[in-house]
């Protein structure tokens, strides 16, 4: 023990002796350490930042469906309005905000472009409550009311159609009838969002819409928000029991998409964190190697004067695992920095449309895992001691004969 | 002589039949409608060239077609090989069409409606939707102008209030023999999209007949379509079958 303390204070002189090599190992592992930690926070905040994005818009966190509307997106596949326990289900305090709406696949047409569309027949009212749409409308208004016959589209597709606000298009879909129902939309709003979402999406009253299709009040879909997501397992549940013949997903089975995007940012983190890893062995092992090549006199002479092999090796390791501990220490202090400096927001509002292309919002506000602050440097601090200890097995072979023959 | 007496004499019944309703329509409306009715009648059966022209070359494609009303078509290419046998049927708010090198006859889907008809200038609606320009428009004669002894129409064609259509106007001619003479298409600011041009009319089926279509769209100049019509008979007696689906795959005509 005494022994341990000893080398510990040896190890820490040891250390300042060369200060200029010693800071450059200290830089590569703390700024290895803190690009690992800003890199993760910048991540989840993409990663969330998108999520929100697309669930925001129109996914929710659940949604339901009649049986066999997602496979086959149709007026064939319709549920009649929530009553009944799922009522009472949805109107309780478990869930925040739901809408119904009527989804249809149909086609849009400009004097210009005829384009595949889905239609949404939306309860404007409601929408607001739960969609970012109706916030990002950049030009005109949003729907009114339940029958408004006015339409809403995407910025990106009002400029495939080369229409503007204003004029009118065709919105086509075929009825309940089984015929092609065509009818003329004033285009009273142009929204802005991400360009495939802009595409895709075309929207109208809902009662109108179904009024078009020969429907009675018959919906495609219900999408709901809890107030607190962490009950979403538990309400899926709950939703299931009161209708137990519709489909009931949560957004990771709506969205695969927004699932799939959700585990790439972990996986694209891990990576990261493994080309860190190895690039900051590599410079410990190249530092320290050439620390114990530089210092073979000095080995050998504590070995002349006494101190056993295996204390050599322990002296090295402990060097390495003090220094490794500092610059662990002020990785992490950097990068707490670095979230409270951006704490609130990253604003990238300058590179929208690359944003919007990779379907996150204009400002990233970084994701705090206190988690990540002690498991990545603990990892770090553990897995540089133990590529350590090759310099440190290599001072250990030193022998005082050796170093002499160096020294001349 | 005497046939030549015969014949003045019919010509006179025919300008005499036709002068009251020349003098009836003078309302636009009237004048379209009876452009139509000239241009397709109850029924028809023709025979039809139709030439693509693009910047690679042209197509050449022929058809035969049979109509009748204005709900049902039926159009059958004979030439060139590659082509032959493809055939559209309308019947109704349906349309068919025939691959004979598939063997199946698909209903249009909605979305493919207004899609290029065989490649051309013309989309399927083009074939289907005459109607349209008759009775989801009002119109107005704006011009009225003389040209080769013939009084022109020109008449403008404004969409009705809700009516699915995209078109911001028309604007049509039509010669006081009824026979269309060009067919702009205008988007809802004012600028032309396309135009439909008569380049040839001649007596066929027993009336001024606009043998020869242009097609082309102002997106895409020096690309038209041409129909050429090179023969034509009007009020023939289509046998029931030949609007079916069954007529389309297996044709009995």
């Amino acid at each position: 023990m005494n022994n341990f303390g000893i080398l510990r204070t040896i190890a820490w002189r040891n250390l300042w002796r060369n200060p200029k090599r010693t800071l450059i190992t200290l830089i590569v592992v703390t700024v290895g350490l803190w690009s690992i930690l800003a890199f993760s926070m910048l991540l989840n905040a993409w990663a969330e930042s998108s999520r929100q994005n697309a669930l925001g818009l129109l996914i929710g966190q659940g949604q339901i469906h009649a049986a066999g509307y997602m496979d086959d997106p149709n007026i064939d596949h319709l549920m009649p309005p929530p009553d009944g326990a799922l009522r009472d289900v949805l109107d309780s305090d478990g869930v925040a905000h739901w809408v119904a709406r009527l989804q249809l696949p149909g086609v849009v047409q400009s004097e210009y472009k005829t384009l595949p569309i889905t239609i949404l027949g939306v309860d404007p009212a409601g929408e607001r409550e739960i969609s970012l749409v109706p916030d990002k409308i950049v030009e005109g208004r949003y729907l009114n009311g339940l029958d408004d016959d006015a339409v809403i589209i995407g910025a990106n597709l009002a400029k495939r159609l080369k229409t503007t606000l204003g004029r009118r298009i065709i919105l086509m879909s075929t009825g309940a009838d089984g015929y092609l129902e065509e009818y003329s939309f004033d285009i009273v709003g142009i929204f802005d969002a991400d360009q495939g979402f802009e595409d895709s999406y075309v929207f109208t009253g809902r009662s109108l819409l179904q009024e078009y299709m020969g429907l009675d009040d018959e919906i495609a879909q219900i999408s709901f928000v809890l107030p607190d997501e962490s009950g979403l397992p538990a309400m899926i549940d709950t939703l299931k029991a009161a209708a137990p013949d519709l489909d009931i997903r949560d957004w990771k089975q709506v969205s695969v998409m927004a699932a799939a995007m959700n585990s790439a940012m972990k996986s694209i983190i891990y990576i990261w964190l493994g080309i860190m890893i190895i690039m900051m062995s590599i410079g410990i092992i190249n530092t320290q190697l050439m620390a114990v090549f530089e210092r073979t006199q000095e080995f050998g002479l504590i070995r002349a004067i006494g101190l056993k092999p295996r204390m050599v090796l322990w002296l090295v390791t402990l060097e390495s695992a003090l220094l490794m501990a500092v610059g662990m220490v002020l990785g992490v202090i950097l990068a707490v920095l670095t979230y409270f400096g951006f704490q609130g927001g990253l604003d990238l509002s300058g590179f929208s449309r690359a944003m919007e292309a990779i379907g996150s919002g204009q400002v990233l506000y970084p994701q705090f895992a206190p988690a990540d602050f002690v498991i990545y440097p603990v990892l770090i601090w553990v897995i540089g001691v133990l590529v350590a200890l090759w310099p440190a097995y290599r001072a250990q072979k030193i022998s005082p004969v050796e170093a002499m023959r160096h020294a001349t | 002589m005497i046939t030549t007496t015969r014949r003045t004499f019919l010509t006179t019944i025919a300008a005499v039949a036709v002068l009251p309703s020349v003098a009836v329509a003078q309302d636009a409306s009237q004048i379209l409608r009876a452009a139509f009715d000239n241009w397709r009648a109850d029924s028809s059966h023709g025979v039809v060239d139709m030439t693509i022209h693009r910047s690679n070359g042209n197509r050449n494609l022929s058809m035969e077609s049979w109509t009748e009303g204005h709900d049902k078509a039926l159009v059958r290419f004979t030439a060139p090989e590659r082509d032959a046998g493809n055939a559209t049927l309308q019947n109704g708010r349906r349309t068919w069409v025939f691959n004979p090198r598939l063997n199946q006859v698909i209903q249009l889907p909605n979305s493919a409606m207004s899609q290029s008809w065989m490649g051309s200038d013309f989309s399927y609606n083009d074939l289907t939707k005459t109607e349209q320009i008759i009775n989801d428009y009002t119109h107005t004669i704006i011009e009225t102008s003389r040209s080769n002894g013939h009084t022109v129409y020109t008449i403008e064609a404004i969409p009705k209030r809700g009516k699915p259509i995209v078109w911001g106007k028309q604007i049509i001619q039509i010669r006081d023999d009824f026979v269309l003479l060009r067919q702009d298409f205008y988007d809802q600011v004012g600028n032309l999209v396309r135009s439909m041009v008569t380049d040839r009319v001649r007596i066929m089926g027993g009336r001024p007949y606009p043998v020869q279509l242009t097609m082309s769209s102002v997106q895409s100049p020096g690309e038209w379509t041409r129909l050429n019509t090179r023969s034509i008979e009007f009020g023939v007696q289509h046998p029931s079958y030949l609007f079916t689906r069954s007529n389309l795959q297996n044709p009995r005509n």
